[in-house]
């Protein structure tokens, strides 16, 4: 058999219960409203729709 | 013919000139469809596709923007299918099998693409893994659509509610 097993570049998509979703490992985010793109190891997105800081999420959940 | 299996429970909307294929289950509510095109594509009537709401080049032209495979098209004239580029992206002829079953896709490595959606949902496309309420699913060259703006029945996913409450973000 062949060795199957990724290496660390896996994403992973983590939703965090009440909170945000977590995003980890090889991405790029564009964000089509406000034409921007992103790309990093770690990000946080909103997923209450109350961010002040959209996509990205501010903590507003937990208002 | 298995093409024929993979078409089962859709809908078809025609005009003179081509036929659009939806497949209800396989749409994320990405929202392309209807921002580009309400005339045709309006999700609050019934039908919810009216081909003649835009010339035929049109609705081609956005029906290639769904990121899922909900919406295909063919020509009605069936030699017209023969020759169709690869820039056709949702031209019938391009649509997957179901990623059911033994039909195990080909795994590449790419960046996977997280995509916001105007007033919509994150619509995340790629290999990944999602965790969510205890629950760890394996995407495999798939497409999954989560929910921004807090409203959907089905959370994680979105369920296509952001429209109902005019969520702005």
């Amino acid at each position: 058999m062949e060795e199957k097993k990724e290496n660390n570049n896996e994403t992973i998509i983590e939703v965090i219960d009440f909170g945000p979703l977590r995003i980890t490992g090889n991405f790029i985010l564009k964000d089509l409203k406000r034409d921007t793109e992103t790309s990093s190891d770690e990000i946080w997105l909103c997923r209450c729709g109350k961010s002040n800081n959209k996509p990205f999420c501010d903590e507003s959940h937990k208002k | 013919m298995e093409r024929d299996k993979s078409l089962s429970g859709e809908r078809k909307y025609s005009n003179d000139e081509i036929t659009v294929y939806w497949k209800p289950e396989a749409c994320v509510h990405a929202s392309y469809c209807y921002r580009e095109l309400i005339d045709v594509f309006d999700p609050s009537r019934r039908p919810w596709v009216d081909m003649k709401g835009a010339s035929t080049e049109k609705i081609i032209e956005v029906v290639n923007l769904c990121p899922t495979e909900a919406l295909a098209w063919k020509w009605n004239n069936e030699e017209k299918n023969k020759s169709i580029g690869d820039d056709q992206t949702n031209h019938i002829k391009f649509r997957r099998p179901e990623l059911i079953g033994n039909n195990v896709p080909e795994v590449k490595q790419h960046p996977v693409s997280v995509k916001v959606m105007p007033n919509g949902p994150l619509v995340i496309k790629g290999n990944f893994t999602l965790n969510y309420s205890g629950n760890k699913k394996e995407v495999t060259e798939s497409i999954v659509s989560i929910c921004r703006c807090g409203a959907s029945d089905h959370l994680p996913f979105c369920d296509g509610q952001h429209r109902k409450i005019g969520f702005i973000g």
